[in-house]
Order: C-alpha cells, then sequence, then structure tokens
C-alpha cells in the first residue's frame, strides 16, 4: 500500500460552526504533501482533526491511518502510532521541564513499540545533539515547556520534538511563520533530514519560502472547508501570481 | 477531658483545669472573653471546630524532662523537648508575654494548656532542624516554642512532623516568634497527615522586626483534618513571604487562616496560596491584610490558586485586604478552576497518556512553591513528600528534581 493516510469525505464542526465540508485528502508515504488556502479556511482544523484535538467534533467521513479509521481513537494512542502534528501555536506549560516531558514522550512511545526506555543521561545526550543542530538556546533543555520562548524558538522547539518522537506522518501547520532567515534554514533541514522515502509531511503553509527548501511532490489548495485543486510544485508560483480567487472547484 | 468542657468557665477554672497557676493568667483571661471558638467564630467558619473540641482526650503534656540528649536535630517528642543541637540555645518559661491581641481563642488556649514554652534562641548562620514527634494515642498534646532570631542573623529552620502511634490525639502546637531588626528567616514546614493520625490546630504568632525578612513556606499534604492559624505584625521595613501549598484528599478540611498586620512604614507582604483538591476535600485559604494607618507606602500582594482535581472537592478562599491609608500598593486575587484543557491535549498528542499528563500538570502547578524553596536536599524531600502524599507512592524521576546529570551531559565535550 502506498497511501500513509486517506482522508475521505470529511465533515467536522466547532461548536456549532461546520468548518470541513467533506474533505478529501490522500496522503502518499514518502511525499511531501503542503496545503494552502486562505485565512480561515479550515487547515488548522484538518490538522486538529488528524490529531484528535477536543474542539472538532467529526460529523462524517473517515481519516484512515495505514488503512484503519483512527477517528475515534484518542490522541495518544494517535501519537503512538507514529501522527505528530506541529501546531500553528504551541502551548505554554509552565513547571513542567522541557526535557523531562520530552522525555517522557519518548519513552512513552518506545515502550509502545516494544523498546527500552532511555535513561535520564541516554536521553539528555541525544536531545542535546538535536538542539545544537537546530541552533536552539542550551537552556531550553532545562527550561519549562516553551514558557516564555519566543515564537520562532517555539516552532523550533516543535522540530525538536519531532526529531526525537521520529513520527511517520508529519503534519506541519505554519511552521514557517515568524522564522527568521537562519531559523527558517535551521527548521527546513531538520525536516529534510527526516526525509527517508517512507515518511509522509503535509506542510501547512501561506509562503513560497519554504517550499523552495523542503521541495514537496504535490500542492492542495484548501477553501471553505474543501480541497479545491490538487497539483505539483508548480502550482506554488501560479498561487503567488494570481492569488487563491483565480481557482474555480477542482 | 473535651475542650468543650471549658465553655462558659471562668480564667481560674481554665487555669485549674490544665493545673497551671498564674503565669498563664493573661491568656485564660483573654480565652473567657473570647470564647471556645464555634461554627461561628470568624477564624473557624470553614473548618469543624465543634467535632474537635467534642474529641475525649487525655491531658499529655508533661514537665520538663530531666535530660536533653544532645543531637543534630531539635526533636520535640510529644511537646517535650528530648533532643537538641548545640547550635541553638535553649531554655524553657511557665510562661512568656503572649499577644493578648491575637485573633485565634486557641492561641489563647494554648498558652495556657501548655505546661510551659520552650524558648530557642537562634543566632547567625544557624540552620535549626526541628522534629516534631507525636507518639501518644487519644491525647491532648499542648505545646509551644517561643523562636528569637537574634537581630541582624541569617537563619532558617526546616520543621517536620512524624507520627508514631498519637492515633486519635489533638496537637494543639504553635510559636511565637521573634525575628530581630535586619535579621532573616527562611522557615520551612512540611507535614503530611493522613486520616487515622493525630489532628492537629497549629497557632502561631510571628513578630517580623524593622527591615527583618521572614520568608514562610508551608507544605500540607494528606487526607486529614488540620489548620495552620497565624497572625504576623510587621515593623518598619520589614518583609513577610508567604507560601502555602496544601494538597488534600479523602473528607480533609484543611488549610490556613492567617492575618498579616502592616503595622510599620515601608512594609511589604506577599503570600500565594496553591491548592490541589481531591476526592471529597475542602481547602481553607482564609487569609486578611490589614494595613493601619502608620503603615504608610505598604505593599501587600496577596494570590489563591486551587485546582479541583473531582467534583466533590471544594476550595473556601477568602483573601482580603482592609485598608487604612492611601498611600500604598496592593493587590489580591483568588481563582479555582481545572487542569487546562488545551496543555494536557498538548502533553497527550506527544503520546502522554491523559492520566501521566493531568499527573505532570499538577506535579508543576506543585513545582512551582516547591522549587523556590531553599536548598536542593529540603526540595527533594518536598518533592518526595509531595508524590508519596499524591501518588502513594514515591515516583521521583531524577531528571526533575536534581540536575546533577544535566550538567554532566551539557558539559560533556566543553
Ligand atoms: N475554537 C473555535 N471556536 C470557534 N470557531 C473556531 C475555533 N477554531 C477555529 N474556528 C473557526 O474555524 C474557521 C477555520 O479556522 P482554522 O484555524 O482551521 O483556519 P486556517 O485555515 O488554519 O486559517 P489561518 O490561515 O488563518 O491559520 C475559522 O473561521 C475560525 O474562526
Ligand atoms: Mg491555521
Amino acid at each position: 500500500m502506498s497511501n500513509m493516510m486517506e482522508i475521505k469525505d470529511l465533515q467536522a464542526k466547532i461548536g456549532d460552526k461546520k468548518i470541513l465540508n467533506g474533505l478529501n485528502l490522500t496522503l502518499e508515504k514518502g511525499k511531501v504533501h503542503a496545503i494552502m488556502g486562505p485565512n480561515g479556511a479550515g487547515k488548522s482544523t484538518l490538522s486538529k482533526a488528524i490529531v484528535g484535538h477536543y474542539d472538532i467534533e467529526v460529523l462524517g467521513g473517515e481519516i484512515l491511518y495505514r488503512g484503519e479509521n483512527i477517528v475515534d481513537k484518542e490522541p495518544e494512542e494517535r501519537a503512538l502510532d507514529g501522527i505528530f502534528l506541529s501546531f500553528q501555536h504551541p502551548v505554554e506549560v509552565a513547571g513542567v521541564n522541557n526535557a523531562y516531558f520530552l522525555r517522557t514522550a519518548v519513552n512513552a512511545k518506545r515502550r509502545h513499540e516494544g523498546k527500552d526506555e532511555l535513561n535520564a543521561a541516554e536521553f539528555l545526550r541525544e536531545m542535546k545533539k538535536q538542539v545544537e543542530t537546530l541552533g536552539m538556546k542550551p537552556d531550553m533543555i532545562s527550561r519549562s515547556l516553551n514558557e516564555g520562548f519566543s515564537g520562532g524558538e517555539k516552532k523550533r522547539n516543535e522540530i525538536l520534538q519531532m526529531q526525537m518522537l521520529q513520527p511517520d506522518m508529519i503534519v506541519l501547520d505554519e511552521i514557517d511563520s515568524g522564522l527568521d532567515i537562519d531559523a527558517l534554514r535551521a527548521v527546513s533541514e531538520g525536516i529534510n533530514s527526516m526525509k527517508d522515502g517512507e515518511r509522509s509531511f503535509l506542510v501547512i503553509t501561506h509562503y513560497s519560502r519554504i517550499l523552495d527548501y523542503i521541495k514537496p511532490d504535490y500542492i492542495h489548495v484548501l477553501k471553505d472547508g474543501k480541497i479545491v485543486h490538487t497539483g505539483g510544485p508548480e502550482l506554488v508560483a501560479q498561487l503567488e501570481e494570481e492569488g487563491y480567487e483565480s481557482l474555480g472547484e477542482a | 477531658m473535651k475542650l468543650s468542657d471549658l465553655k462558659q468557665r471562668t480564667a481560674s477554672e481554665i487555669l485549674a483545669a490544665f493545673g497551671r497557676d498564674g503565669a498563664a493568667a493573661k491568656s485564660a483571661e483573654t480565652l473567657e472573653k473570647m470564647g471556645l471558638p464555634s461554627k461561628k467564630t470568624e477564624a473557624y467558619r470553614y473548618g469543624d471546630i465543634e467535632a474537635v473540641l467534642e474529641m475525649d482526650l487525655t491531658i499529655a503534656s508533661e514537665p520538663k524532662p530531666a535530660e536533653i540528649l544532645p543531637s543534630v536535630q531539635l526533636i520535640i517528642t510529644d511537646g517535650v523537648v528530648t533532643h537538641a543541637p548545640a547550635s541553638v540555645k535553649l531554655g524553657y518559661s511557665k510562661a512568656i508575654p503572649a499577644d493578648q491581641g491575637h485573633f485565634d481563642p486557641l492561641y489563647h488556649l494554648g498558652h495556657v494548656a501548655s505546661p510551659g514554652v520552650w524558648e530557642i534562641e537562634i543566632q547567625d548562620e544557624v540552620y535549626l532542624h526541628i522534629i516534631h514527634r507525636f507518639t501518644k494515642p487519644t491525647s491532648l498534646i499542648p505545646y509551644r516554642l517561643a523562636v528569637h532570631v537574634t537581630p541582624g542573623s541569617h537563619a532558617a529552620v526546616y520543621e517536620q512532623f512524624i507520627d508514631t502511634g498519637a492515633t486519635g490525639s489533638l496537637v494543639l502546637y504553635g510559636y511565637d516568634l521573634f525575628v530581630g531588626r535586619d535579621a532573616t528567616l527562611k522557615m520551612v514546614k512540611n507535614q503530611t497527615l493522613d486520616s487515622g493520625s493525630y489532628q492537629m490546630v497549629a497557632s502561631h504568632r510571628c513578630e517580623v522586626g524593622s527591615a527583618a525578612t521572614l520568608d514562610l513556606a508551608t507544605f500540607d499534604f494528606g487526607s486529614a483534618s488540620a489548620l495552620q492559624m497565624m497572625q504576623i505584625a510587621l515593623g518598619a521595613h520589614a518583609h513577610v513571604e508567604a507560601s502555602h501549598l496544601l494538597y488534600a484528599s479523602g473528607s480533609a478540611k484543611r488549610g490556613t487562616v492567617s492575618k498579616i498586620l502592616h503595622i510599620g512604614e515601608g512594609s511589604t507582604s506577599n503570600q500565594q496560596a496553591k491548592s490541589i483538591l481531591g476526592e471529597k476535600a475542602r481547602g481553607i485559604f482564609d487569609a486578611l491584610i490589614k494595613v493601619e494607618h502608620s503603615a504608610r507606602y505598604t505593599k501587600a500582594h496577596q494570590n489563591s490558586k486551587a485546582i479541583l482535581l473531582e467534583s466533590g472537592a471544594y476550595m473556601a478562599s477568602r483573601p482580603q485586604l482592609e485598608i487604612y491609608i492611601d498611600e500604598l500598593e496592593a493587590s489580591h486575587g483568588s481563582t479555582t478552576g481545572q487542569l487546562d484543557g488545551k496543555q494536557l491535549f498538548y502533553l497527550q498528542s506527544r503520546g502522554i497518556s491523559a492520566v501521566e499528563a493531568k499527573r505532570m500538570l499538577i506535579q508543576a502547578f506543585a513545582n512551582e512553591l516547591i522549587d523556590a524553596v531553599d536548598g536542593e536536599m529540603i526540595r527533594e524531600i518536598l518533592h518526595r513528600d509531595f508524590d508519596e502524599a499524591f501518588y502513594g507512592q514515591t515516583r521521583v524521576e531524577c531528571i526533575e528534581t536534581c540536575h546533577g546529570c544535566e550538567e554532566v551531559v551539557l558539559n560533556e565535550g566543553v
């Protein structure tokens, strides 16, 4: 099977507002899919539906992950099975040490996979390596999770979590927003280093710049809660020129 | 005896009930005037004082022991000092001048019922570890300390409480604390108390001298009821930093009733309560800050945060400010709620189970006050005791509490 995820006729609401209106999307194994679309179209809602956020009520349709419908699965089960979302707005968790948090997550995943847990020293050695590669300040290891982190630092911390957790289906919601030039390069390199021909990526963005680095295979346009157009990388230039209005229903 | 037997008694009858002579007469008179507390007494409105007064008890106090053994800690067994370190000056008085203006009737009762007062003088650089041990069942154990921190000195006190068989007893403990001019005292109280153990009403008075600082951190864990009452008076430019971490479970009624009195000019106070309440527990934070006419340019801040873990849990939070001047800076606030759903979800989205995620957030809430305590050792003990009370077992992870490995790893290859 060459599909990592198939989303079929997904209908979802937040509160009493319907946001996703029969969304169809197939994500292939080993490929990078980018989603672009206007503000408020439902991109973050889609990403949250994939990870099982409590705000979102799925009214119909299915999300097949490696052939299995995960709509009723708990968020932590989805994560343990290899789904990862880098949040558009990661929350701050005062009092929870970043390293302790991430080790708990990594070890939960290792247990789930029948592997031995990492002890503090083994884990910290690995974390320190990744922190350096991402150009993060070393004190972020022992600070509280995202507390007082700048916007860019939070995004790097999301990438750090991705690298430590080694997920299979990676959703990145505006990972490039608010990043300076160096950070954008570091984050893109982090993402590229995860490409192994197996993992799938869903990259939500408003800008072509990150796509220059991470070279998507497909571009999808999400509008009014649906995918309205799908094309190759050449679509980016067209969208930049003409905007979303030019695209009719696919 | 039952303490309720003392209702409507005269001062001399109260003294006689405890075999006391005239040394404690003033306190007995004040108690007669105030009367024993009832449900209607302000300070006891959230506790269960009537049940406490009905406990049938044997008076356990003994006169001063023949011999006090040398020890690293100051050990007080059933209200009697049995071991003392050489670093403190220890004395014993029949009575000390108590604060007749103290709001708590049981403060005055404590002064009457205690056979005497252990006087402790703490000098510069002293670190005093006090162990309170209780061994006698169904007893009334009244005792008091008077702690004097000499002017200009910097000292620390760590109080620990151990129950070895005091089931069904009532402990009426308390200290009169005098922090001398320009002195600093850091005081930590750590008490885990579960149902089936003793009950305690501790009633304190603190006088913080001019330009002195009292840093008081209290940690109360467990399923038994207990109250700590404190009246803290601040001299000119004196400062008190008070923090109270409470984890109560079962049907405990547990917490702090306090009055901070700003008397001197330029005095400052900062009081913070954090409460975690499970099952049917009731947390109490009934705290008044009173700024007198004389206390211009005062700063007073007070805050209470509570997390209710179950629907039967309840927080009685009443931070209050009573202010008689204009030139001051003051704030108070109180929040009671559940854990933050967004934070829980974030942890779960990384594969951490809902149960574990909750634990992490509760621990984070508690850690803020624990990690503010001076001394790695004490912090580790507090983390351990909180874990034991909360999870029923120790599950301290080295990475949370000690930064030892972290430092080693982070400095590798540097
Ligand atoms: N918690 C919520 N309550 C009510 N409405 C919400 C909530 N979250 C999202 N919405 C609404 O759902 C719609 C889709 O929001 P979503 O965040 O998915 O948009 P988006 O495509 O990610 O936009 P952007 O490009 O601005 O990030 C918006 O109209 C938004 O206001
Ligand atoms: Mg969005």
